[in-house]
C-alpha cells in the first residue's frame, strides 16, 4: 500500500529523519514507536505532505530551511511531489498530534467540515458510522469543540479523519495524555476501524505497550533513524526494546 | 427617533462595507487593503456599463459583480500568494494595488460630480415621523439578506464549511484535503464581490468619488478592529456601535467629526482591549 524508502528530512542542518524505510501493507496496522523528538511527527507530516506546507511557510517567512529527500510510493505510484490536498484526495489522511479539532465549531460541524472530500451519501453514512463507533459523541453533537475533554476530542479527531474517506489513516500519538481507560477504548476502536472500513493504519506512540496488541508490524525510531523493525513477537523478544518501550524487564 | 432610524441605517451601511474585509481576513488572514478601491471600482464599472454602454441596470450590476470577483481572484493568484504569511508585505502589496486602482481611476478622468448611480427605486416613506427614502430601506434589507445568505453559506454548504475550517486551523483543514490556496482564492472572490456589492448598494446615495475608497477602507478596518479581527459577529456589533456613535456625533457635534469617531474607536480599542470586542479566544491565546 505505502512504501517509503530512504526518507531524509533536514531542518537546516539538523537531521530529523535519517534514511527511514517504512512500509505498510493493505489492511495492516503499523506501529511507529519512539521517544519525544525521535521524528515520529516529522515522519507523519512527510508522508501526508503537510511537511510540504510547513517547508513553504518557513521559506516564505525566512525561517528554517527544510529539505525532504527520498521516495514515497503509494498504491504503486510516487507521490513525493503531490500537494497535501492531492494526497488527501488519494486517501492519505492524517489525524494529527494534539488533535487540532476546530475549536469554535460544534462536534457535528467538525464532522461535516471533515466531509469535504466525501459525497453527500458518503458523508451521512460516515457520520452514522462515527456515532456507532463512538456512542459518546452522539450526545455531544451540539457541543462546541473547544469544550470537549481530551478523550472526546481525540474521538472527534478520528471521526473527522474518517469523514475524509481515508484508505490509509495516519494516527499521530492518538493516546497522548489520555486516561488508561480512554486509551483502551481508542485502541479497541482502532482495530474495529481497520476491520470494518478495510483501511490501513499507521499509528505512532511514545509508549508501545497499549498499542502493541493490535499492530501487525512495527518500527522503532531513535533520533530519526529506524533502528529496529519487526512483527509483534520479534519486538517483544528483544530485551532492549522490552525495557525501553514496553516497561517490562 | 431620527437618531435611531438613521443610526440603524448608518450601522447597516458600515457593516456592509466591513463585511468583505472581515471575511477575507477571517478566512485567509490576508488583510485586504485593496478593499476600498474595489468598492469604488465597482461603482465606476457599473456606471460605465449603465451610462456609456447603455446596459440595463440589473445586468450592469451582475456584470460588475463578476468583474470584481475576477479582480479579487487575480489579486490573490498573482500578487498576494507571493507574500502569503508575511503580514506587513500583504498590507503593502494589497494597499499598493488599491492605490494603483484608485489613482488610476483619477488619472483616467473619473473625477468630478457627474458620476452618479441612479437609485433602485424613487420615493420615500415616513417611519415614526422621519422621512426615509427607498434606497436606504432597500439597503438595510439587502444588508440583512447578505448576512443571512452568508450565514447559510458558511454553515450548510461544503465550500462554506471548508472555509470555516480553514479560518479556524489552516493546517488541520489541509489534512482533510481542503486546498488552502483554492479556499483563499474563494475567500478573495467573495470578499471582492461583497466590496463591490457594498459599493453598488451605497454609492447611489451620493456621488462616486475616488476619495470614498480611502474612507471605506478606514471604516472597514475600524469596524474590524473594534469587533475583533476575524470575528464576523464582532464586526456586526462594532458596526452598530460605531454607526450610532457617528450619528450621535453628527447630531450633537457636527458632521465633519464623523471620521474622527471611527479613528478614535480604533485607538481606544487598541489601548483598552487590543483583541477587540469578540476576540475572546485570541485574547486567551495572547495570555498563554
Amino acid at each position: 500500500m505505502l512504501e517509503a524508502n530512504g526518507l531524509m528530512v533536514f531542518y537546516e542542518n539538523m537531521l530529523a529523519l535519517n534514511n527511514v524505510h517504512l512500509r505498510c501493507k493493505k489492511e495492516e496496522i503499523v506501529g511507529v514507536f519512539g521517544a519525544n523528538s525521535a521524528g515520529k511527527s516529522t515522519l507523519m507530516y512527510t508522508l501526508s505532505g503537510i511537511m510540504d506546507d510547513i517547508r513553504k511557510k518557513e521559506a516564505m517567512a525566512g525561517g528554517e530551511r527544510i529539505t525532504v529527500l527520498g521516495e514515497i510510493k503509494y498504491l504503486g505510484r510516487e507521490i513525493g511531489a503531490l500537494k497535501p490536498s492531492k494526497r488527501a484526495r488519494e486517501g492519505i489522511i492524517l489525524c494529527p498530534e494534539r488533535r487540532r479539532i476546530f475549536r469554535e465549531s460544534s462536534v457535528m460541524e467538525n464532522l461535516r467540515i471533515g466531509g469535504y472530500l466525501s459525497t453527500a451519501a458518503q458523508a451521512s453514512e460516515t457520520i452514522d458510522y462515527v456515532f456507532s463507533l463512538f456512542p459518546a459523541l452522539k450526545n455531544l453533537r451540539k457541543r462546541i469543540g473547544g469544550f470537549l475533554s481530551g478523550g472526546e476530542q481525540q474521538m472527534l479527531a478520528i471521526g473527522r479523519a474518517l469523514m475524509a474517506q481515508p484508505k490509509l489513516l495516519l494516527l499521530d500519538e492518538p493516546l497522548l495524555g489520555l486516561s488508561p481507560l480512554m486509551q483502551a477504548t481508542l485502541v479497541r476502536s482502532t482495530r474495529v476501524i481497520r476491520d470494518q472500513r478495510k483501511i490501513s493504519l499507521i499509528v505512532t506512540e511514545q509508549y508501545a505497550r497499549p498499542v502493541l496488541p493490535i499492530v501487525d508490524y512495527a518500527f522503532i525510531l531513535e533520533n530519526g533513524t529506524a533502528v529496529l523493525e519487526g512483527n509483534r513477537e520479534e519486538l517483544m523478544g528483544n530485551p532492549d526494546v522490552r525495557a525501553a518501550y514496553f516497561g517490562v524487564n | 427617533m431620527d437618531i435611531i432610524i438613521y443610526g440603524i441605517i448608518n450601522s447597516v451601511a458600515l457593516a456592509i462595507m466591513a463585511l468583505g474585509f472581515a471575511l477575507v481576513y477571517g478566512i485567509s488572514r490576508v488583510p485586504n487593503f485593496a478593499h476600498g478601491s474595489i468598492y469604488v471600482l465597482a461603482g465606476f464599472i457599473t456606471w460605465s456599463f449603465l451610462r456609456t454602454l447603455g446596459f440595463p441596470y440589473f445586468w450592469s450590476v451582475i456584470i460588475t459583480m463578476l468583474i470584481v470577483g475576477v479582480i479579487g481572484a487575480l489579486l490573490y493568484r498573482f500578487i498576494l500568494i507571493r507574500v502569503r504569511g508575511m503580514a506587513i508585505s500583504e498590507i503593502i502589496a494589497s494597499y499598493a494595488v488599491g492605490l494603483a486602482i484608485l489613482e488610476g481611476l483619477r488619472w483616467g478622468g473619473f473625477r468630478g460630480m457627474s458620476y452618479t448611480l441612479p437609485v433602485f427605486a424613487e420615493g420615500s416613506v415616513i417611519i415614526g415621523g422621519v422621512p426615509v427614502d427607498f434606497q436606504r430601506i432597500i439597503m438595510v434589507f439587502a444588508g440583512v439578506g447578505i448576512f443571512i445568505g452568508l450565514y447559510i453559506f458558511t454553515h450548510y454548504t461544503r465550500i462554506g464549511l471548508a472555509l470555516r475550517g480553514m479560518a479556524q486551523d489552516e493546517r488541520a483543514a489541509l489534512m482533510l484535503g481542503i486546498d488552502s490556496d483554492l479556499m483563499a482564492v474563494v475567500s478573495m472572490i467573495l470578499g471582492a464581490m461583497l466590496a463591490g456589492l457594498a459599493g453598488i448598494l451605497l454609492l447611489p446615495l451620493g456621488n462616486i468619488v475616488v476619495e470614498a475608497g480611502y474612507n471605506v477602507l478606514i471604516l472597514a478596518i475600524a469596524v474590524c478592529i473594534v469587533g475583533g479581527l476575524g470575528s464576523w459577529a464582532g464586526a456586526v456589533l462594532a458596526a452598530f456601535l460605531i454607526g450610532f456613535a457617528q450619528i450621535l456625533t453628527v447630531v450633537y457635534l457636527g458632521s465633519h467629526y464623523q471620521m474622527v469617531v471611527a479613528l478614535l474607536a480604533i485607538i481606544l480599542t487598541l489601548i483598552l482591549k487590543p483583541s477587540g470586542l469578540f476576540g475572546m479566544q485570541k485574547q486567551l491565546e495572547e495570555r498563554v
